[in-house]
């Protein structure tokens, strides 16, 4: 941890993937991430010592199998992009999944579907989350709530992508995107010689090696048997070892809501505002999407869950298969575009309150 | 006693699973040669296609990557521009480079990614069994145009050496083909020009490689060489197309 | 501790500016901060509003019942009037001529306008109204702001002292 800044959520995270040692960022422009793009393109040439390689692809089809590219030859590589253009990625997310290659990407959700507005929203939660993308893959989907800690889980993007050899997700939004906040910039992280990194594409030295060969195609069962064990190999280590959230005030509560990223914050004020007129509520609030961390509901039976998105109701899904089906479970739905008002959540807290 | 000749180095011992007849095999020998020859193994990535050269890894002990459907030249855009002194090799058909992935080969061509792009057309889709292509030839037949190639259903060939060659940023087009002992080398000279060109960082080098397809066109081998130079060349004229050598591009 | 703030004028009268001033200050004395600004699609003469939280904890980003709202034109009031706090303060520029319809009871009329013409440049009435503001929000020092003021004029060294004398005539303000 170093200076304390005033920064737009966008650019503080650019800023936090530049200091991760991200070398190198293939963007195509949407709304609301493109200042993600502006940042890195415009420290290419005022801070040439970072080293630096900006291209805007053609689309984001190839923005995604150009990070593919440079995360193969060993180097730190991202996107940021938008719900739409992350639907274009697809393909290569379920291609360096299976390639086991540790691609980076920012994803700014805003409301869909089809083209959709460009402000706040959490319509990505399904296609984070259920792959999207062809065949048996996961991603690690990171969902902050600050502009610090979206710089801070930027960078442990990079780390987490490197050690189980898969695809991270920092899924932030329109609005986190936009704020501007005080945020304590995180600092350098070491990063390691390509030539170290798994696997990589660097030139075959038949006298030093055996070759490097990134193949997704299976040829025959005993092909899909073999690659898809060792890919839910790798998805049950990080199942294991990097669920994150947090609690609030669970123990005692009779409502639990369940929000995550900016929609989280709208919550905790109408916890507050809840419990000063004598509600006992708390909050569950999931940091990784997937893994979702189905731990944090372990203790609570008995309680009502209210899950909060800015979508038709995606992450309630995760909320029932946490619970079992076995406890009440409510829906505080919100399009998106804006934020609502810790009051709307507030409202249906009462409400959920008089049932018996 | 004197080797005239010997298999290339680079050439693992596997058999190759193409078609006989297939000109990818002799393209791939002839990348195999070069390999050895300009000692690039040490220092090279071939980007593979999806398409009948899929299994081509196989065949060959250097650092490879299989990319996405279309996707080659995305991917060796990564790979080059992470690793600018690294030798990189894109190798793409016709269907996988002028169908599915033309807007990855024409930006990354806009662009002058300074790689080596060698591309085989047959005219025809090979692995998934003989689909007409944007290369098939007016009233080729194809299993998805039975009658023959259409302008109403499929529009028109495009010749991919020359539409890149009006590019900036590609400093060598070439056309040739496999269907003699005398196309083989004039083929081999062609990539080992895009070779050395790549390696003195002069912009995109593609090669355009007209090759027998006997299995999906239902011919003979013999009579598959003999309808590139009577037919195919009429669409495709083998030919250099740019050449910026020795004008310092 | 929680503060909601909301101000909004139209382009030209310095509210982004005033903005991030009070930002500045509140970081320097150790709050979480969020300014959340929108911009209307004109270049010139269009909508500029922020939402300033100004927090101990980590608190929701919008405004909903603003502790402090500060409106420079007739069209802002329209927009934002609802989001008056009923425990907040509504200051109003004296131009707006339209009686607010509003949960707020606390309504301050300031001639911002006329008292920067008064200091002889219309456009310090934004300093003004930061000091009018800095009266309902004691936890910012008065001195930090002087000192921010003096950092962002430090280009312009002559603005300096009518900027400051802008701030105090909005601090010690009585109709």
């Amino acid at each position: 941890m170093s200076e304390k800044v005033f920064m737009q959520g966008n650019m503080a995270m650019a800023e936090s993937a530049i200091r991760a040692g991200c070398k190198l960022f293939f963007g195509y422009p949407i709304t609301p991430s493109s200042e993600v793009a502006e940042y890195f393109a415009r420290v290419m040439f005022s801070r040439p010592e970072e080293g630096i390689t900006f291209i805007q692809a053609e689309t984001e089809v190839a923005a995604f199998n150009m990070i593919a590219g440079a995360v193969a030859a060993g180097h730190r590589a991202m996107t940021a992009t938008s719900g739409p253009g992350y639907s274009l990625g697809q393909e290569a997310m379920s291609f360096m999944s299976c390639a086991d290659l540790p691609a980076v990407v920012l994803d700014i959700m805003r409301p869909g579907p089809g083209d959709g507005d460009i402000m706040a929203g959490q319509s990505d939660y399904y296609q984070l989350t259920r792959g999207g993308g062809h065949g048996d893959y996961r991603n690690l989907i990171l969902a902050p709530y600050t502009v610090e800690e979206g710089c801070q889980l930027m960078q442990e993007a990079f780390v987490l992508a490197e050690k189980y050899h898969n695809p991270v997700v920092v899924a932030s939004d329109g609005n986190l995107a936009k704020l501007r906040e005080s945020v304590e910039l995180p600092g350098r992280l070491e990063v390691p010689d390509p030539e170290t990194q798994y696997n990589v594409l660097s030139g075959f030295d038949p006298a030093v090696r055996e070759k490097h060969v990134f193949l997704t195609g299976m040829n025959g069962v005993a092909e899909v048997i073999m690659i898809n064990e060792r890919l839910q190999k790798k998805f049950r280590a990080i199942a294991e070892n990097e669920v994150r959230y947090e609690r609030y005030q669970c123990e005692d509560a009779d409502i639990v809501l369940v929000a995550y990223g900016s929609l989280a914050r709208v919550c905790i004020s109408a916890m507050k505002q809840a419990r000063e007129e004598g509600i006992k509520v708390g909050m569950i609030r999931p940091i990784t999407l997937w893994p979702y961390p189905e731990q944090a509901f372990a203790d609570l039976n008995g309680k009502k869950f209210l899950c909060c998105e800015l979508s038709a109701g995606q992450m309630i899904d995760d909320v029932k298969l946490a619970v079992e089906n076995k406890h009440d479970v409510y829906l505080f739905s919100r399009w998106g575009s804006i934020l609502p008002s810790p009051k709307e959540v507030l409202a249906d807290i009462r409400k959920l309150n008089e049932v018996k | 006693m004197k080797t005239i000749y010997e298999r290339p180095r680079v050439f693992t011992d596997a058999i190759t699973t193409y078609c006989g007849g297939c000109g990818h095999g002799i393209v791939n020998k002839l990348i195999a040669e070069l390999i050895d020859e300009m000692g690039l193994q040490r220092n090279g990535i071939i980007v593979w296609p999806i398409g009948c050269s899929c299994l081509a890894d196989k065949f060959f002990d250097m650092d490879q990557i299989m990319a996405l459907h279309g996707r080659a030249p995305a991917t060796a855009t990564g790979i080059k521009r992470a690793e600018p002194d690294k030798f990189v090799l894109v190798y793409q058909g016709d269907g996988d480079m002028v169908s599915e992935g033309m807007a990855e080969i024409m930006h990354a061509a806009i662009r002058g990614e300074k790689f080596s792009v060698i591309f085989i057309n047959n005219a025809i889709y090979g692995m998934t069994g003989g689909q007409v292509a944007p290369t098939t030839l007016m009233g080729q037949k194809a299993t998805t145009a039975p009658m023959g190639r259409e302008a109403v259903n499929s529009g028109y060939p495009i010749n991919m050496a020359e539409t890149l060659a009006t590019l900036q940023g590609v400093c060598y087009a070439e056309r040739v083909t496999v269907t003699s002992p005398q196309n083989v080398m004039k083929t081999k000279k062609a990539i080992k020009k895009a070779f050395d060109l790549q390696l003195a960082g002069k912009g995109m080098t593609f090669v355009e490689v007209l090759s027998p397809c006997p299995t999906n066109w239902g011919m003979q081998p013999k009579k598959a060489l003999e309808w590139i130079d009577d037919v195919m060349v009429q669409q495709y004229p083998l030919g250099v197309f740019k050449d910026e050598e020795g004008e310092g591009a | 501790m929680k503060k909601e703030l909301l101000f909004s004028g139209i382009g030209g009268q310095g509210i982004m500016n005033l903005g991030e001033i009070l930002c500045a200050a509140a970081i320097k004395a150790g709050y979480n901060v969020t300014f959340s600004p929108v911009y209307g699609a004109e270049k010139r003469g269009g909508r500029t509003m922020c939402n300033i939280v100004i927090s101990t904890e980590i608190e929701c980003q919008i405004v909903s019942e603003a502790d402090v709202m500060l409106i420079m034109d007739e069209a802002s009031l329209a927009d934002y009037q609802h989001l008056a706090g009923e425990k907040g303060v509504l200051i109003l520029n004296s131009q707006v001529e339209t009686k607010p319809d509003c949960p707020c009871k606390n309504i301050q009329v300031v001639p911002f306008i006329e008292k920067a013409m008064e200091l002889g440049n219309a456009k310090v009435a934004n300093m003004i109204a930061l000091g009018f503001v800095l009266r309902y929000l004691d936890f910012i020092p008065y001195g930090t702001v002087e000192d921010l003021i003096r950092e962002t004029f430090a280009g312009k060294a002559k603005l300096i002292p009518l900027n400051l004398v802008a701030l105090k005539t909005g601090y010690e303000y009585t109709a």
